[in-house]
């Protein structure tokens, strides 16, 4: 981002005031249009929508008020929707941090073909996440799945990944984890190399080990890199649609289904263009809290250099 | 690089803002861009960028003069060659319409395609619809009767058969004409049967099922078993609506009064329980086509619409049989038929109409029956001699077609209910994955669908029933 540098503003000079307000809103306009037609309409029409009975087909939209809330938290099902999508985001925040960073770790090694093992690594996050979830689903077959050879290895028998309850969500970790994994390990990459080399050399010369290195340079040195995979993280991972949909589509009974596919589910399958709505604000009341909480208390105890 | 004065910077940032401009208007139209074929036409009147994006679809374009009719499809794989195949024929044999076969993805996708279309005021002239998409759109009174239209083009709306055509009309009109219909058929491994010395029959009912699946355990194969039923996402409701039919029950009536808690329906569930987890007989699979070919099960209920592709993977020999009965038989309709749009424009829909009287051919219903297995939905075609060789070069397709004058329209509870058939499918898979008791789960289904069929039941009382 390219920082305006602030002029104090002589009382003499307005016209200079004027202009760099000009200025600015040459800046912002193409970025605030955008937004504005994009994200802001569509939200504004979503909460609209939210209020409505709409089977997206017939002309009329019936006023409902706040019904469309009222059903969504009194179904059965909706908590055990909103503790998935609790389970995915989390597991993946977490999966993501830690492969990301000793992903990152091994490739700032100088080793030979290092390269070409990076491009591996970020591969996966440019791949299609159709293409990518319909492989794995092979890959996950109890019988001729690569994923029981792997376990053979263990002496671990396959569980039946895809139809059981308690298997198919860490499944569709896995293969998310597998696709974005490259994706914080680059930008992890990118912050281990933006660390100077004469605090660790300082600490070396002071006798600290390895581990303490690690421990008291490179982790608080990491910290805005660290919130920022985060808040991409969650923010990509709330909304991950793709390997969900052609992996398992939210099931077995409803074992996978997250918000998002919810959402889809009652909106293009159930034609409830009011509840789908509904489950859109709710997604986005989440992911403002989630931001904002990062925002005021994570950002706190980040160490920027 | 030179400096960027104000005047510069703004005549640059302001082009830079129209091309963005450009560029969403591009996109936004490119989530319909199948749509806005049909606003090109044979005219070709629109918007350069409208057209350019249209003419997506492969194959020679409409030539001038031509009516050209966009039809939205669902087939793709060895169903959608066999009907480019058919729609490539239909515009070489004559000069005055043009079909621009679009394909959609699923019936589902297709759905959501069209109601977006409808939304935006742009739709396709014809359309693949299944039986249970083509309901939504039926309610909301969007579809064309086509009995005039076919009168004018001379197509006999009663070569087809009864119980077929007889679901498509509604209020003494036709609004869906049957093209890829099925029905559910069952499969077995003819090997693995004459391994475990059973004969060569399909069961007739679902108790001598069970005593040969014992025989078949016998075989000691770890990783065989006697039969797979599957998932919500693969139609499992669909296929389940014939075992509760079976079993003296049903999932709901005509004005959608829910019945899938009652007894009967309860036994119905309750016997897969017991099959799957007791008798460890059955299970679960995703794709019970795939399992079934790759000799995984020995038997397994899969849509007729799925027997070619079976018979061209498998390698090992198939039989075909109908449905076990169990107090009496039940089989379901499903699969596809055509409609046309009411607001398409009129020249277009009698367009149309002749690409259906093309398709209802004898050899072009034989042809379509016998590369995908659907089955063929005219009398005619099937006493025509193509389809009469099919049937004694491969007994499994006769199968399906006797079948058939025994089949009914689904409940109403799949039909209609805003996804009826998947929280119906969810139900079934609590029961053959989780082992809960059907009553339980019944009785949950049954809610949902009772406080979900709000949403339609007016309507649906609105459409009569019989």
């Amino acid at each position: 981002m390219v920082a305006l540098r602030k002029r104090g503003a002589a009382p003499t000079d307005v016209r200079r005031v004027r202009r760099d307000h000009l200025l600015f809103l040459a800046f912002i306009a193409p970025n605030f249009l955008l937004l504005g037609v994009f994200s802001y309409w569509p939200l504004l029409y979503q909460a609209y929508l939210s209020l409505t009975r709409w089977d997206m087909i017939s002309p009329t939209k019936t006023f409902v008020g706040l019904n469309n809330y009222r059903f969504m938290f009194s179904e059965p099902g909706f908590h055990r929707v909103l503790l998935n999508t609790g389970y995915f985001t989390g597991a993946v925040l977490v999966g993501s941090l830690l492969l990301g960073l000793a992903l990152a770790m091994l490739l700032d090694q100088r080793l030979h073909g290092r390269n070409i093992v990076r491009g591996i690594v970020f591969a996966p996050f440019v791949l299609s996440g159709a293409a990518v979830a319909l492989v794995w689903a092979y890959i996950f077959d109890p019988v001729y799945g690569l994923m029981r050879v792997v376990l053979g290895w263990f002496g671990v028998g396959s569980p039946d990944w895809l139809v059981s309850t308690t298997w198919a969500m860490p499944a569709v970790i896995i293969v998310y984890l597998w696709k974005n994994a490259g994706y914080s390990a680059i930008i992890y990459l990118a912050g281990l190399q933006n660390i100077p080399t004469e605090l660790y050399d300082a600490a070396k010369v002071d006798g600290a080990t390895g581990w303490q290195r690690f421990r008291h340079i490179t982790l608080p040195q990491l910290s805005p890199t660290t919130f920022f995979i985060a808040v991409t993280t969650i923010i990509f991972s709330i909304q991950a649609f793709d390997i969900i949909a052609v992996m398992t589509e939210g099931g077995p009974v409803n074992a996978t289904t997250t918000l998002i596919w919810y959402l889809y589910q009652q909106g293009f399958r159930a034609f409830r263009a009011g509840l789908a709505a509904a489950a859109g604000m709710v997604l986005f009341i989440l992911m403002l809290v989630i931001t904002l909480i990062q925002v005021f208390i994570v950002q706190r105890r980040v160490h920027y250099s | 690089m030179g400096q960027i004065t104000r005047r510069k910077f703004i005549s640059l940032s302001g082009s830079a803002l129209g091309i963005l401009a450009l560029a969403a208007c591009g996109s936004g139209s490119g989530g319909t861009s199948g749509t806005s074929g049909t606003s090109g036409g044979n005219a070709g009147g629109t918007g350069g960028a409208a057209t350019a994006r249209a003419t997506q679809s492969a194959g020679p374009a409409a030539q001038a003069g031509q009516k050209q009719v966009t039809f939205w499809s669902s087939w793709g794989g060895k169903n959608g060659e066999a009907l480019t195949k058919l729609v490539t024929d239909f515009n070489a044999a004559q000069k005055e319409v043009f079909i621009d076969n679009q394909y959609q993805g699923t019936y589902d996708e297709t759905a959501q395609k069209l109601a977006a279309a409808i939304a935006a005021r742009q739709v396709p002239d014809m359309v693949s619809l299944s039986e249970v998409t083509w309901n939504k759109f039926s309610i909301n009174k969007t579809l064309q009767p086509l009995d005039d239209l076919l009168k004018k083009s001379s197509v006999d709306p009663t070569d087809y058969v009864e119980s077929l055509i007889a679901e498509g009309t509604r209020q003494g009109k036709i609004w869906w004409v049957p093209f890829a219909r099925s029905t559910p058929l069952f499969y077995y491994n003819r090997t693995l049967f004459k391994e475990a010395g059973l004969p060569d029959r399909a069961p007739k009912t679902w108790d001598e099922l069970r005593t040969w699946g014992l025989e078949l355990q016998k075989l000691n194969k770890p990783d065989l078993k006697a039969y797979a039923f599957t998932n919500a996402k693969n139609f499992n409701a669909w296929h389940f609506q014939g075992n509760v039919w079976q079993w003296g029950g049903n999932y709901s009536d005509k004005n959608l009064e829910i019945k899938i808690d009652q007894p009967p329906a309860v036994a119905a569930g309750e016997w897969l329980r017991k099959f799957v987890h007791e008798d460890k007989l059955g299970y679960m699979a995703p794709d019970q086509s795939l399992d079934f070919s790759n000799g995984l099960c020995a038997m397994t209920q899969q849509s007729t619409g799925s027997l070619g592709s079976i018979l061209a993977t498998a390698k090992f020999d198939i039989g075909t049989g109908m449905l076990p009965e169990q107090q009496k038989f039940g089989c379901p309709t499903g699969g596809a038929g055509l409609a046309l749009l009411a607001a398409a424009p009129d020249d277009r829909k009698q367009a149309a109409i002749e690409f259906i009287k093309f398709l209802n051919k004898p050899e072009n219903v034989a042809f379509w029956s016998k590369q995908t297995g659907y089955m063929p939905a005219t009398k005619s075609a099937r006493e025509a001699p193509e389809m009469q060789q099919q049937f004694t070069a491969n007994p499994n397709y006769k199968v399906a077609v006797d079948q058939l004058p025994k089949t009914q329209p689904q409940d109403t509870a799949r039909l209609f209910v805003p996804n009826g058939d998947q929280t119906i499918g969810t139900g079934l898979e609590r029961i053959l994955v989780n082992n809960e008791s059907t009553e339980t789960v019944f009785k949950a289904v049954a809610e949902q669908l009772k406080r979900d069929a709000q949403d339609v039941k007016d309507q649906v009382k609105d459409l009569g029933l019989s």
